[in-house]
């Protein structure tokens, strides 16, 4: 049990600190996402920013192709480290509930 | 090395007392790459995020994998982490390492072939670092899996090769590995391991 104990811990440090780490990461990368909207037959693309409660869409016309793929890279990298990030949170409630157990305690 | 143990000891059902996330790449030295990686470059796309430890060295980290990259301690060691510009990473250096890159093989998974210590060294080398290691709990938890290998080495009938392996290391490791299997109260090993 001592063993369990200790590799359990050593876990819930290593996912408290990696949750830290992608919080850091996801702040760290460009606010905003591209959407791009289909009017009347014709693409527009903006960048859709969150204030509060509300979604700002702000106009950014036509993008040259290298910056646009930047922008999806951005948006890609978003929903993994979002997806990352919800996995780790899973796992720090799953350890810190295993370590509560009244066995492990009371060790 | 838990897959490949539960492959190789298929038979007679190896099971892993407990399995964590790190995964180590261990780097000779001196290294010898073929070209430049930049290795958190290609694992970034996966979500892979790179974390400085205290110490200063790397380790690219994933909810479900750690991956460090270590080589071989020798003579005093260094105080530092080891660079690895090939890979845009360093390495942190452990003692006996030299042991598992000398006593290697290949396997094929995923149409990968891949370099991985031999059980018998692999097990031999917990027992050597068992000591070194500062929390006691992690002491106990590197003998109990070593001694698991190396009875499943001796149901699989590969006695001999624990023996030469144990053999081929200097007379101050063997006194470790000795000494780990007495604290770890396993006498079934003293007729072959002395």
């Amino acid at each position: 049990m001592k063993i369990i104990k200790g590799v359990l811990e050593e876990e819930l440090q290593n996912s408290l600190r990696m949750k830290k780490q992608y919080e850091k990461a996801l702040e760290e990368l460009p606010k905003g996402s591209f959407v791009e909207k289909d009017i009347n037959g014709h693409k527009y693309l903006y960048l859709a920013v969150r204030e509060g409660d509300k979604v700002k869409f702000e106009y950014k016309g036509k993008l040259s192709e290298q910056k646009r793929k930047k922008y999806l890279e951005v948006k890609e990298l978003r929903a993994k480290y979002r997806k990352n990030l919800s996995q780790i949170k899973k796992q720090v409630s799953f350890l810190k509930k295993a370590l509560n157990d009244k066995e492990l305690r009371s060790l | 090395m838990h897959l490949f143990l539960q492959r190789l000891f298929r038979e007679i059902d190896y099971n892993s007392l407990i399995r964590t996330r790190d995964i180590d790449f261990l780097v000779p030295i001196p290294p010898v790459f073929k070209e430049k990686v930049d290795v958190h470059e290609l694992l970034k796309d996966l979500g892979f995020l790179i974390d400085f430890h205290r110490d200063g060295y790397i380790r690219l980290v994933h909810p479900e994998l750690i991956i460090e990259f270590l080589v071989p301690e020798r003579g005093r060691g260094f105080d530092k982490p080891y660079p690895l510009p090939q890979l845009g990473v360093n390495a942190q250096s452990l003692r006996f390492l030299e042991f598992l890159e000398t006593n290697s093989m290949k396997i094929e998974s995923d149409h990968l072939i891949l370099n991985v210590p031999h059980p018998a060294a692999f097990a031999l080398h917990k027992l050597m670092i068992s000591e070194r290691r500062p929390k006691e709990e992690k002491r106990i938890k590197e003998r109990r899996d070593a001694v698991h290998i190396l009875n499943c080495l001796i149901e699989k009938g590969e006695k001999e090769i624990i023996e030469r392996s144990f053999e081929s290391i200097p007379k101050r490791w063997k006194t470790k590995v000795v000494n780990a299997l007495r604290i770890a109260e396993e006498e079934r090993f003293n007729d072959f391991l002395k």
